[in-house]
């Protein structure tokens, strides 16, 4: 018998798992060969050794220490659970959660840029940053004023070219700005509803009821030319300076209203800058506004201009606004027309007239 | 060949529906095996205490999962090896068991034991030399390969029968003979080298 098979069952010699004749052989071998007659021995006191290996006892406190162990997971798991919150939905249900936010997160952001440069427009187009009252107003009406304001956005584009050569662009560009009018039916009825509405409303507002009128007067698009004109004019000669007043009459009859408006203006020895569809812009003698303020009123209907505007703008603004103006006189008033020379100074006012 | 109590049916069925008594009682019946069985594979009384909390744990987790009743030291034991298996990777990774020499100190749970050596022929009769073979026997199963270690503490150190081993394992018995009887052997070896070091070392020092 082979050596090698012989050390091979040790195990099973050892543990008497052989037939009683495989055991004779190998117990055969083993007498004659020292070697494996040598390691057999050697095996049997390793098994020996092994099995004298008794149990070790467990340590002190081993179920108190797993009780406080599941304690401290069900801890962990449950402020897990609880951190975890409201972010813990199943997919099906979360996805679509979170496509909609995404949603509103970019119209938001579309809404808030659209508002912003808006915002910067607003004062160039109605001469005077956005009255306190507007302001206040604002919230009540940022629905309404969204469909105007987009419409603005396109008008500018003729208002903010004001080269000679864009004067006749920026006819060709009136038709589309017509357009763009009957297109907003619901901020037509918005302007209407508002008992105060804010300067930029207004504006559209009697660009409407102006163009249905000069529909009827078969006069349609003189009138918007005219403007277009008056602010490419008006640009520059410098006038498109912001005018720092802005004052609301409500008025019957307008024709009427703006020859008064003309004759009183004289009367203070100033001068209409420009007239526009829904009121008049008109330069003054800073000395004499006052005077020309309360004659204002008996052109008015309901005898009261809007004085909640005024007073606001000529407490805070007036200084303001008369330096912006001496610096408009100075720098560009000089060389085209000679409105205003040397020291007098000037306040630019825009009668706002509302049609009752 | 002691073997824990075998946990019956009952209480079982107790625990699977959620009886913290239950629970008490399966782990103070199999606490002993478990532990051992980690401390044999690891070698590290903390280490196999810590292990057995954990193995109980995933016990209490899916004791529901246990559809046979019966086989619940089978399924005890086999989550016992799955924990000391990463456990053991874990530490590798660690660089817990770094030392090459049989002759290190031993975490016996009485505090370092010093170095001594026994002859092999001698019998194991009093307590010391008992905790030395124990130790010795410590040191040779952490030097083999850890599939050679389990199948040594299932069967040598735990008495458990070929059949069951198979069962755990998913072996065929003949497979788990064979390894087995390579397993003993190179323990053998890893013995012998370990005292023929020894003796060397105080041939050595008597020499000088």
């Amino acid at each position: 018998m082979d050596c090698e098979k012989v050390r091979d069952r040790f195990s099973s010699l050892w543990e008497k798992e052989l037939t009683p004749f495989d055991e004779k052989g190998i117990r055969e071998h083993l007498s004659s060969c020292p070697e494996c007659q040598r390691e057999f021995e050697q095996f049997e006191k390793t098994m020996r050794w092994l099995h004298s290996v008794g149990e070790v006892e467990v340590p002190n406190e081993f179920l108190p220490g797993l009780y406080k162990k599941m304690e401290e997971r069900k801890r962990v798991r449950s402020t897990k659970k609880s951190r975890k919150g409201w972010f813990d939905f199943p997919l099906p249900l979360k996805l679509p959660v979170q496509a909609a936010a995404m949603v509103a997160v970019v119209f938001l952001v579309l809404y808030l840029t659209k508002m912003m440069p808006l915002g910067e427009d607003r004062p160039t187009k109605t001469g005077q940053p956005p009255s306190p009252l507007s302001v206040g107003k604002k919230s009540e009406k940022v629905l309404a004023q969204k469909e105007p304001e987009r419409e603005r956005g396109t008008l500018k584009i003729p208002a903010e070219a004001p080269r000679p050569k864009d004067v006749g662009q920026a006819k060709a560009l009136l038709p589309e700005e017509k357009k763009f009018e009957p297109t907003t039916p619901q901020a037509k009825a918005e302007t209407k509803r508002a008992e105060a509405p804010s300067p930029k409303t207004e504006v559209l507002a009697f660009k409407k009821i102006e163009s249905k009128e000069a529909a009827k007067a078969a006069a349609p698009s003189s009138e918007p030319g005219r403007i277009e004109k008056e602010w490419v004019v008006k640009r520059k000669s410098g006038a498109a300076t912001k005018p720092p007043q802005e004052i609301v009459l409500k008025i019957s009859d307008k024709e009427r209203a703006v020859s008064q408006l003309r004759e009183l203006v004289k009367q203070f020895k100033g001068e209409i800058v420009a007239t526009e569809e829904n009121g008049v812009l008109a330069s003054l003698p800073s000395g004499s506004f006052s005077e020309f303020e309360k004659r204002l009123v008996g052109v008015s209907s309901t005898g009261q201009a809007d004085k909640v505007i005024m007073r606001k703008q000529s407490t805070g603004d007036l200084r303001a606004s008369q330096e912006v103006e001496k610096e408009a006189i100075g720098e560009k008033w000089r060389e085209p027309e000679k409105v205003a020379t040397g020291e007098v100074s000037r306040i630019v006012v825009r009668i706002l007239l509302v049609q009752e | 060949m002691m073997t824990s109590p075998r946990v019956q049916k009952e209480i079982i069925e107790r625990c699977k529906a959620g009886s913290e008594r239950a629970f008490a009682e399966i782990v103070l019946r199999s606490q002993k095996k478990v532990f051992n069985i980690a401390y044999r594979m690891l070698g590290n009384s903390e280490e196999a205490k810590d292990l057995a909390q954990e193995v109980f744990i995933s016990v209490f987790d899916s004791i529901k999962d246990l559809r046979e009743e019966g086989k619940f030291d089978a399924w005890l034991t086999q989550i016992t090896l799955n924990h000391c298996r990463n456990r053991w990777k874990y530490l590798k990774r660690r660089q817990y068991f770094n030392s090459d020499s049989l002759d290190d100190p031993v975490e016996t749970g009485d505090g370092d034991v010093p170095r001594a050596v026994c002859d092999p022929s001698d019998n194991p009769e009093t307590l010391y030399e008992k905790k030395m073979i124990e130790q010795l026997i410590q040191r040779g199963l952490q030097k083999l390969k850890e599939d050679q270690r389990e199948l040594l503490v299932l069967r040598d150190l735990q008495g458990c029968s070929y059949e069951e081993m198979s069962g755990m394992l998913g072996l065929p018995e003949g497979t788990v003979k064979s390894k087995l009887h390579r397993a003993r052997m190179d323990l053998k070896r890893v013995l012998e080298r370990a005292a023929h070091q020894k003796e060397e070392e105080s041939l050595w020092i008597v020499k000088k």
